[in-house]
């Protein structure tokens, strides 16, 4: 975009969002899907690696407490390159970034939402435990019929900030060069030499998805609220 | 002599290195109700969730309708399920409505559909004089409304036996009486009832025997006129004392 005077930072905005809108529709599409995938795959991860370290044995504790070490311990941007590159070394399976990327941040998402669904199976009390067993249930039935209901519904605010978390943390995707909403940002900004104005307007992009999220999770908290249990956790 | 529900022979519980229960004896008929006393630390409380068979014993039988417990391969799970358990503190599913707390074992355990769950949970819910508060979470409901939603959810399953481990104790003394009450209903209904309680008016009104536990064993045993009145034992005599003394 070439242009004799320089634009406005209002002028310019309007103008490059109206030449780049493909590409900005594309980056952001593609943080929305990796930010899913990863809470999608991390909420898997998280609840079998909470009921396992809640329930299991001593041996599954010890890898889960492993596996949550290491992904807590590190920087998502480490474990990104880690995986892109050392499993297709390692096992000879050859993968693209964004399978690789997917796949590290279910990894990282579980490791986090594993904390908070131990936490809020822990807040369902062991008198209930004892009460579902008095009655003749079986574990499997005492986890659908009693953990789990009140499980979900506390951990939905400590749900909520991972994937506020996450969703931010999909721009460390930039270092596997997948496109999404960082690296469509960066490229746009060399492109037009105004990166103020890019990046203010990719932050908002961020800002507003972020907001509009966290208030469909606050609408469908209080819609499957129950009095009495709300646990802070 | 009517029929034997649950008995147990020598029975025993070691946590740790700590004996609990050092040796019990006891069987109680269809019918009866039996009234469990004694200082805290004694092992009522361990007693009443052996034979809730919600822990297993160390040493010693258990026996439901005659049949060894643990002998003889039973599921536990069905078993449990015709012995009701009032706990301590209410032990509600804090998720659940009154109702769904009472409708939950008839459907996910006996496997009544939704309707006949709902019925039955409602006549339980009857039963403890709660029905108008069915709909009501437990956070909703003062204490003794949810130790009788409690004992509606025991009623719900149709056991053979209750046991009620001190279900007043962490109430207020008006809100002990509703529960005390609606309990001696149920005796006076021909309930089969195990209750650990300090109650003694509701022990001398429906009791047909009151055992002392102290120190892990059954010390003393007899009909509540008798065993109130003229206790055999120093630590029986002390006990009763003292509780009736309010010291």
């Amino acid at each position: 975009m070439k242009t004799a005077a320089p634009l406005d930072p209002i002028s310019f905005i309007i103008s490059f969002v109206t030449e780049y809108y493909p590409f900005i529709i594309e980056g952001f599409l593609t943080t929305v899907e990796m930010t899913f995938l990863g809470l999608a795959g991390g909420f898997v991860l998280g609840i079998l690696s909470a009921l396992g370290d809640v329930y299991g044995t001593k041996l599954m504790k010890v890898i889960i407490a492993g596996y949550v070490e290491f992904f807590r311990g590190s920087p998502l941007i480490v474990q990104l390159l880690f995986f892109y590159f050392s499993i297709p070394a390692l096992t000879g399976l050859n993968w693209d970034a964004f399978t690789a990327g997917a796949v590290t941040l279910m990894l990282n998402s579980g490791a986090y939402q594993k904390g908070y669904f131990k936490g809020a199976i822990e807040a369902v009390f062991k008198d209930q435990l004892m009460a579902a067993k008095s009655l003749g249930m079986t574990f499997r039935q005492t986890l659908t019929h009693v953990v789990l209901p009140q499980a979900l519904r506390i951990v939905i605010p400590p749900w909520t900030n991972e994937y506020v978390s996450l969703g931010l943390s999909t721009s460390a995707l930039i270092v596997l060069g997948i496109r999404e909403l960082t690296n469509i940002s960066k490229s746009i900004a060399a492109q037009t030499f105004r990166p103020l104005e890019v990046y203010l307007f990719a932050s908002a992009i961020y800002f507003l998805w972020i907001t509009i999220s966290m208030k469909i999770f606050d609408w469908i908290y209080e819609k499957v609220k129950i009095p009495g249990l709300e646990v802070n956790i | 002599m009517g029929e034997v529900i649950l008995a147990c022979e020598g029975l025993k519980k070691r946590y740790g290195d700590l004996w609990v229960l050092k040796g019990i004896d006891f069987e109680i008929e269809r019918g009866q109700t039996k009234v469990i006393i004694g200082p805290s630390g004694s092992g009522k409380s361990t007693f009443l969730r052996l034979m809730g068979l919600l822990e297993p014993p160390t040493e010693g039988k258990i026996y439901f309708e005659g049949k060894d417990v643990y002998g003889s391969g039973l599921d536990l799970n069905m078993l449990r399920a015709k012995i009701g358990f009032v706990f301590q503190e209410p032990s509600l599913f804090r998720h659940l409505t009154a109702l769904g707390n009472v409708k939950l074992g008839p459907k996910v355990v006996l496997k009544m559909k939704d309707e006949e769950a709902e019925r039955k949970a409602m006549d339980a819910l009857k039963t403890v004089k709660l029905e108008e508060w069915a709909h009501h979470y437990p956070a909703q409901l003062s204490g003794g409304q949810q130790q009788r939603v409690g004992i509606a959810r025991a009623l719900a399953m149709d056991p053979d036996i209750i046991l009620f481990d001190e279900p007043t104790a962490s109430l207020d003394i008006e809100l002990t009486w509703e529960v005390i009450d609606v309990m001696k209903d149920l005796a006076r209904r021909g309930v089969t009832m195990l209750v650990v309680t300090h109650e003694l008016g509701f022990a001398k009104e429906v009791a047909d025997e009151i055992l002392f536990m102290d120190d892990g064993r059954i010390i003393e045993s007899g009909p509540p006129e008798e065993l109130l009145k003229n206790p055999k034992t120093p630590r029986a005599r002390e006990f009763l004392r003292r509780l009736i003394g309010g010291v």
